[in-house]
């Protein structure tokens, strides 16, 4: 009787030392693989801003040179200040687009689908195509000057290229936030609305009393991406100015600086140094979006 | 799913009697509505109609060309070898979807179902990747593939995208909704645990295995920024589709036609994609972008 007791306890413990050391095998390869591409390259990047690091690896020792040199380049402040203009911009713009979108894909018309689908749409596209057909719209002699008589070269003068960008990732940006608004809509409770229609409330002012105030959490979901996305502006920055962030720095990004530093230029402290700056930057906006909104929201 | 889904009044169709006044708005509500889908499609008719062009025919602005032709196709395939660059691109975007869809699946049951010691911290460990932003990786990562002599070939762009955090995560959410009764089941046969993933766990989680497929392909397929880094520089025969693309609307700006019939080579095997497995991408997009 006690010899089966004990028997049974083993063939336990030993089921449990095979479970865990079949989920040990099971996560592995996953593991290792964030442990060398995600976690170690932060200690790493660290490490690597504190020198002058060139093509053949480490010059000499700087300590924090770097970041006093950061700090007071011009370059580095116009593309931050180019970067937060961008996003200052292009997040209230894509939010409305997606909200309007998904407003009406959800009112209940006929061939939402089809709707959903058609502002879905730009989405698909990477944004070497969609940045490829966007410079031929825009070009001097292109379709958009075509139709509204103008001449001038949109991404080739410094005073709408950011914009251009702006405008062109809004397009194609909306119709994945519109997916998220679509969600946060169909959360609300139909109640509510009973609710407002009993009280006979216009479409209007339900909308601005009602959904609105409700969709909070929705707000902030697509707000985050929206911001997250937006500082991180590169693709189309690079590709609209040949990797250069022209004309006269008007589309140079964060990340395309970073970029530069890096490869172009072969500073890969000082790029590091940038790019431990940028995280800096883009977790405090997070954090302060994250007060904003309210904590009890975000969960 | 009709549940939850709010029609906002006064686009209730229950309401049989319709004033003139009410028609009228709904004329012009699907008159806006259509007036948006175009703008939406618009700049892809007009590049899919400028592909089909001759240089010369592209200063004027007819939206149908006057003898469509494939020439620009033929030639943005050969000549200017998008050919090898849609070759690369599908064997990128394929070997990395298949390595996600079999180390996420896997790994995923073994994070939602399987007790081992500092299951919980690893995971932790998972979701903090999901925030680490590629620009501080960029120059610790270059390093280290550079210095593996890894850089400019598929290697090290496959060995950074092996395994995506966020389907890894998306795994591990819908192996933690599927009931525990399928498991007992399995332990009362006396299964292993390989046998009990393999054989009732896995058959379970096809929307999900379709979700990640087709996210993980339009995402390798569209990339722009990694393969720029370490595949962008030297040899131009390891260029993806994208890189092509950049590379092309920087030396030859204005060959349009070419140039519109790359982007259309681009984008049309993610649209293929889209049409075909509509009710995925949807479920999969809103799935994977509410991570928590």
């Amino acid at each position: 009787m006690a010899a089966t007791v004990v028997r049974k306890q083993r063939t336990l413990g030993s089921a449990r030392v095979r479970e865990a050391f079949v989920g040990y095998a099971f996560i592995a390869v996953p593991m290792a693989i964030f442990l060398t591409f995600f976690i170690y390259p932060l200690v790493y990047s660290a490490y690597i801003s504190r020198y002058d690091w060139g093509v053949f690896g480490k010059i000499e020792a700087l300590g924090w040179e770097n970041y006093r040199t950061l700090v007071n380049d011009e370059i580095f402040w116009r593309a931050i200040k180019n970067t937060l203009l961008y996003t200052a911009v292009v997040v209230p713009l894509e939010m409305a687009l997606a909200l309007t979108l998904a407003v009406i894909v959800n009112a209940g018309i006929r061939g939402k689908g089809f709707f959903r689908s058609a502002f879905y749409f730009p989405s698909l596209a990477s944004s070497a195509a969609i940045t490829a057909i966007a410079i031929y719209i825009l070009s001097a002699d292109g379709l958009l000057n075509a139709l509204i008589g103008g001449e001038r070269s949109w991404f080739g003068d410094s005073d709408t290229a950011l914009w251009s960008i702006a405008g062109l990732n809004a397009w194609t940006t909306s119709g994945t936030l519109m997916l998220f608004y679509l969600a946060a809509l169909q959360a609300i409770p139909t109640d509510v609305y009973e609710a407002a229609a009993i009280d006979g409330a216009k479409t209007w002012r339900t909308f601005w009393r009602i959904t609105f105030p409700l969709l909070k959490p929705g707000h902030f979901f697509v707000a985050v991406v929206s911001m997250i996305g937006a500082l991180q502006l590169f693709d189309q920055s690079f590709i609209v100015s040949k990797g250069s962030g022209g004309p006269n720095y008007s589309t140079l990004s964060a990340v395309l600086y970073l970029y530069r530093t890096a490869i172009a230029d072969v500073q890969f402290g000082y790029a590091a140094a940038i790019g431990i700056a940028l995280f800096a930057l883009i977790f405090t906006l997070t954090l302060i979006q994250r007060l904003l909104f309210g904590k009890a929201e975000t969960a | 799913m009709a549940i939850g889904v709010a029609p906002l009044p006064g686009a209730d169709r229950s309401i049989p009697a319709r004033t003139p006044a009410e028609r009228a708005r709904r004329v012009l509500t699907y008159a806006i509505l259509l007036a948006i889908a175009a703008l939406f499609f618009v700049p892809f008719l007009w590049t899919i109609s400028t592909s089909l062009k001759t240089l010369p025919e592209t200063t004027g602005f007819d939206l149908l060309p006057d003898s469509p032709s494939l020439r620009a196709y033929r030639e943005v395939l050969t000549e200017f070898d998008f050919l090898r660059y849609a070759a690369n691109s599908f064997f990128l975007a394929g070997v990395i979807t298949l390595a996600n869809l079999v180390l996420c699946s896997v790994g995923g049951y073994a994070f939602a179902r399987l007790r081992f010691p500092g299951r919980e911290v690893l995971f932790m460990l998972v979701l903090a990747t999901l925030m680490i932003p590629d620009q501080l990786r960029l120059v610790p990562v270059f390093l280290l593939l550079s210095g593996w002599g890894l850089v400019g070939g598929f290697t090290g762009y496959m060995l950074i995208k092996l395994v995506l955090a966020s389907n890894l995560f998306f795994m591990r959410q819908y192996f933690l909704t599927i009931p525990k009764d399928f498991e007992e089941a399995a332990k009362l046969d006396n299964a292993g645990h390989f046998k009990t993933f393999w054989k009732v766990m896995l058959p379970l989680t096809g929307p999900a295995l379709a979700a990640i497929t087709i996210l993980t392909f339009q995402g390798i397929w569209n990339e722009f920024f990694w393969p720029l880094i370490l595949l962008g520089f030297g040899d131009p025969s390891k260029y993806t589709v994208q890189l092509g693309i950049a590379q092309f609307s920087f030396q030859y700006q204005t060959l349009w036609p070419q140039l519109m019939a790359a982007s259309v080579i681009a984008i049309l095997p993610i649209v293929v994609i889209f049409v075909v497995f509509q009710r995925y991408f949807v479920a999969g997009v809103v799935a994977s972008g509410v991570k928590g």
